[in-house]
């Protein structure tokens, strides 16, 4: 009996069993970073059965509708946006296309919050160009308005994605195409378009995730999605109806990323190795022209307007009318909830990790699955999933920051896994075989040996938790401890009541942050091209 | 080099964050009560508004204070931390929100309190569980150079009325004063004759705001007529240097009429909060006359109390007729109150 159940946990693992500690260390992770979303779920379903129909039949169609609507519009434009300038400054001779390569990827940096804010004080009902002409060309206010602000700050997403695929596209097939004579736009459409089509559809998955999980933006324009609702229900009175309303969200999340992996294993392309280096680039000709300027266009757009908007408002508010003196305070809270969060996710990140790497089987897929969970979760499901929680199984930490903390490497621990795990398949499992030769104990292997090794990727995975961390909202919102504002949550307070100097400091920090994971993405991005 | 200047930066931020934990006892940690001089309030109303109060009481007492500042949230906050309370006093906006919480167990006493005579009866909890300041009086704003004083509705009813069509705002039906005047008319009518007045009035309103701001900026704009807001509304309104050509109209005003509905913003205290003492320590003193001017000063809302003074330029609580229901009842009402603003087709939130 005793060997059957033994061949048996063999056979699962391949052969290769982990060490319990190690399967401890990583399932206890995993557990930590799904409970909250169960217990989201657990309440929502023992909500009596009426408060099911009456959030169906009032709310649920419009805000399916509202949600859907707003996701559909902001994929189509990001990715019109993402993949007609990846391609314009990948595979084309548009002048300047080395500056402005980066220069396109620089919205990323811009929280969509900060951004909305920032088109608020231009084209608001009380903006400057109203101001100036009595009428705006757009509504910010409106559907139009918002599908305007998230696509100009999230096309980047796609934009990279999509960047780093042309450089690893081989050009064999557009060099077939053209030898039997397709034309240039016959070759993009017929060869490069389809080719591409796993990294846009990742893009837009990035993306459509983004939109559904989206609250300062929305909340600020005034628009109301599934996140919005949950948001406003918690902080109605109703924690119930939040519950019912996340667990909706929770599955309209699985849906999209279902339907991606579906369409993935449709169209699966093998990429041959080498022809990569001819560096024929399409001819634009006379278009160039025109090309530059769509460029310029979506550079000032994404970018200058809006750093020139918080430029002004944060040297107004640092100059003339002083700078909060409870700024400090702030930026020390906001350092140290991320610090924590970053901190926590480098070490849990590497268990998880090492066990999926060296002992891949169902389980450890499963696991590794499940500390994932917090990746596609918005903010607000979070929080409520922690407050669940730690109100019923760690009282100690509710009210305290740790509860803040808690919600961000549930959020971001996905960021710390990737990162490693990507540094990770780089390290033979035969140095782990000769470090346990040389007498290692395999504790030791996995904290002394292979951390060191992959220590490039655990950091940088620790600096992209950190400013996520630090750029959170809706979480921090309805978790934050008494006397515990953050930077966030002071331009969320400030914005919403229009004192634009308030908002605007902490924004450009954040603004200033988040250049640190693009410089690792751009990198990232560079290597790959 | 860039993995050092990486691990050099991660060190000194755990350092960092290390340093921020290590003062051992700090104040958000953990359950156990905090040191005796603390005092921990939630509050849904604005920071301009709150936060120059508790300067003062702790300047006054030697008391430090820790607030969430978090919108209605806090309400649900309070249901949801009855276990374990973590705040001691709670500010809001609605006497209705406050009296709810009492019916729900999360407000209680913190014993006789002096000073709360000078509160009517009509606007605190029987039992002392939470008490008005502040008046926040319902009405019209409206611009003076787009309508005369002459043609501005007088009595809520006729916001329904064809004639008004497009001319004013007002806002969501889930916003708080919304609606605590909502409850009110349903005590004053029935449901059906409220349902029918919501209906009416949202479809002949020119536009439905988020909240009260937008309503006076823009009928001082000249975006619309007038709107219906709370009265301090009126009052920020003049003090702006532009756009401050407006007045402001008490409804209900004439013989036989339900008079302006009044809510409160006041003070509540959280059953089994932490600080029990430094609670007892506010409530005496906010009671104080000049921490009851305080109370309103920077809302420019008028005290509940006709006895201490009004903010220069608002009309005193004794200058209109104010409609007579006990604010307390507010807060049987509040939760179906919702359900029926929505089944009336007048939208919690924006969409």
């Amino acid at each position: 009996m005793k060997r059957l159940a033994h061949k048996v946990w063999t056979r699962v693992w391949r052969g290769q069993p982990p060490q319990g500690w190690l399967l401890l260390a990583a399932s206890a992770t995993a557990a930590l970073m799904s409970a909250p979303v169960l217990y989201v779920g657990i309440r929502a379903l023992s909500e009596p059965a009426a408060r099911w129909e009456v959030l169906f039949d009032e709310r649920l169609a419009r805000l399916l509708w509202n949600t859907a609507a707003l996701a559909a519009t902001v994929g189509v434009v990001a990715g019109a946006l993402g993949v007609s300038l990846a391609w314009l400054v990948n595979r084309t001779d548009l002048p300047g296309r080395r500056t402005l390569r980066w220069l396109l990827a620089l919205p990323f940096a811009i929280p969509p919050y900060v951004g909305a804010m920032a088109y608020v004080i231009v084209f608001g009902p009380r903006g400057w160009v109203s101001r100036a002409w009595e009428s705006t060309p757009i509504d910010m206010y409106s559907f139009a308005g918002v599908a305007f602000v998230l696509s100009v700050f999230t096309f980047p997403y796609i934009y990279l994605v999509v960047g780093s695929a042309f450089g690893r596209l081989s050009r064999s097939h557009e060099d077939a195409a053209r030898s039997l004579g397709l034309g240039r736009w016959a070759i993009l459409r017929r060869i490069t378009i389809p080719m591409l089509r796993p990294a846009i559809g990742a893009g837009l998955v990035l993306v459509v995730l983004y939109v559904l999980s989206d609250f300062g933006a929305v909340a600020l324009l005034r628009y109301s999605t599934f996140t919005t609702a949950i948001y406003y229900q918690m902080g109605g009175f109703d924690t119930g109806a939040a519950a019912i309303l996340s667990t909706v969200l929770i599955g309209v999340t699985l849906l999209v990323l279902g339907a991606e992996s579906l369409s993935r294993r449709r169209s699966r392309f093998y990429e041959g190795t080498g022809a990569s280096g001819s560096s024929r680039r399409v001819e634009l000709g006379w278009v160039r022209w025109p090309a530059v300027a769509y460029v310029c266009t979506v550079f000032a757009v994404s970018s200058l307007v809006p750093l020139a908007v918080l430029g002004y408002w944060a040297w107004q508010g640092v100059f003339l009318t002083g700078l909060d003196a409870r700024f400090p305070e702030f930026a020390l809270n906001t350092l140290q909830a991320a610090g924590i969060a970053a901190a926590a996710a480098m070490v849990l990140a590497v268990p998880v990790v090492y066990l999926r790497s060296r002992h891949p089987s169902r389980p450890s897929w499963a696991i590794e699955r499940l500390a994932l969970s917090g990746y596609a979760l918005p903010g607000v499901i979070v929080a409520l999933g922690v407050i669940f929680f730690s109100l019923r199984l760690a009282p100690a930490i509710y009210g305290t920051m740790l509860m803040v903390a808690t919600a961000y490497i549930i959020r971001f621990l996905p960021q710390a896994l990737q990162s490693a795990a990507a540094s990770l398949a780089s390290v033979s499992p035969r140095i782990d075989e000769a470090a346990r030769v040389a007498g290692l104990s395999p504790v030791a292997v996995m904290g002394r040996v292979i951390s060191r090794l992959i220590m490039p990727g655990i950091l940088a995975g620790g600096a992209l938790v950190f400013v996520s961390a630090a750029k959170e909202l809706p979480a921090t919102l309805l978790l934050r401890p008494a006397g515990f504002d953050t930077l966030s949550v002071r331009v969320w307070i400030e914005a919403s009541e229009g004192a634009y100097h308030l908002a605007a400091p902490p924004a450009l920090v954040m603004v200033l942050l988040s250049l640190v994971p693009l410089k690792l993405m751009l990198d990232r991005y560079k290597e790959s091209s | 080099m860039k993995l050092k200047v990486l691990a050099a930066a991660s060190l000194s931020l755990l350092a960092i964050t290390a340093a921020g934990c290590s003062p051992a006892p700090a104040p958000e940690s953990s359950a156990p009560p905090a040191e005796p001089g603390e005092l921990v309030v939630y509050t849904s109303r604005k920071e301009d508004f709150v936060a120059p109060l508790l300067e003062k009481f702790t300047a006054d007492t030697g008391i430090e204070v820790e607030a969430l500042y978090a919108d209605d949230a806090v309400i649900n906050r309070l249901k949801e931390e009855a276990g374990s309370p973590r705040a001691d006093v709670m500010i809001g906006n609605d006497a209705g929100a406050l009296e709810y919480l009492r019916l729900q167990d999360v407000l209680a006493p913190v014993g006789d309190i002096e000073g709360i005579d000078s509160i009517d009866s009509a606007y605190r909890a029987a039992d002392g569980s939470w008490f008005g300041l502040s008046a926040r009086t319902r009405g019209l704003i409206y611009n003076k150079g787009l309508i005369s004083e002459a043609d501005v509705p007088t009595t809520i009813w006729e916001l329904t009325d064809p004639k008004y069509k497009g001319m004013f705002a007002i806002t969501r039906g889930g916003n708080g004063s919304m609606i605590a005047h909502v409850s009110a008319l349903r005590a004053e009518w029935d449901d059906v004759r409220t349902e029918e007045w919501i209906r009416k009035t949202k479809d002949n309103a020119g536009a439905i705001t988020n909240g009260h701001s937008d309503i006076r900026k823009a009928v001082g704009a000249g975006e619309f007529a007038f709107g219906l807001v709370n009265n301090y509304y009126y009052h920020q309104q003049l003090r702006e240097p532009t756009d401050n050509n407006v007045g402001f109209i008490y409804l209900d005003q004439a013989e036989g009429e339900m008079g302006a509905v009044v809510n409160a913003a006041g003070v509540g205290f959280v059953a089994g909060g932490p600080n029990l003492e430094s609670a007892r320590t506010f409530a005496a003193w906010v009671l104080l006359p000049e921490n009851q001017r305080e109370f309103s000063n920077a809302s420019l809302e008028v005290p509940l109390n006709p006895e201490v003074e009004a903010p220069e330029g608002t009309a005193a609580i004794d200058s209109y007729r104010a409609h007579g229901l006990p604010l307390s009842r507010l807060g049987e009402v509040w939760e179906d109150t919702r359900t029926l603003i929505e089944r009336a087709g007048l939208d919690l939130e924006l969409k």
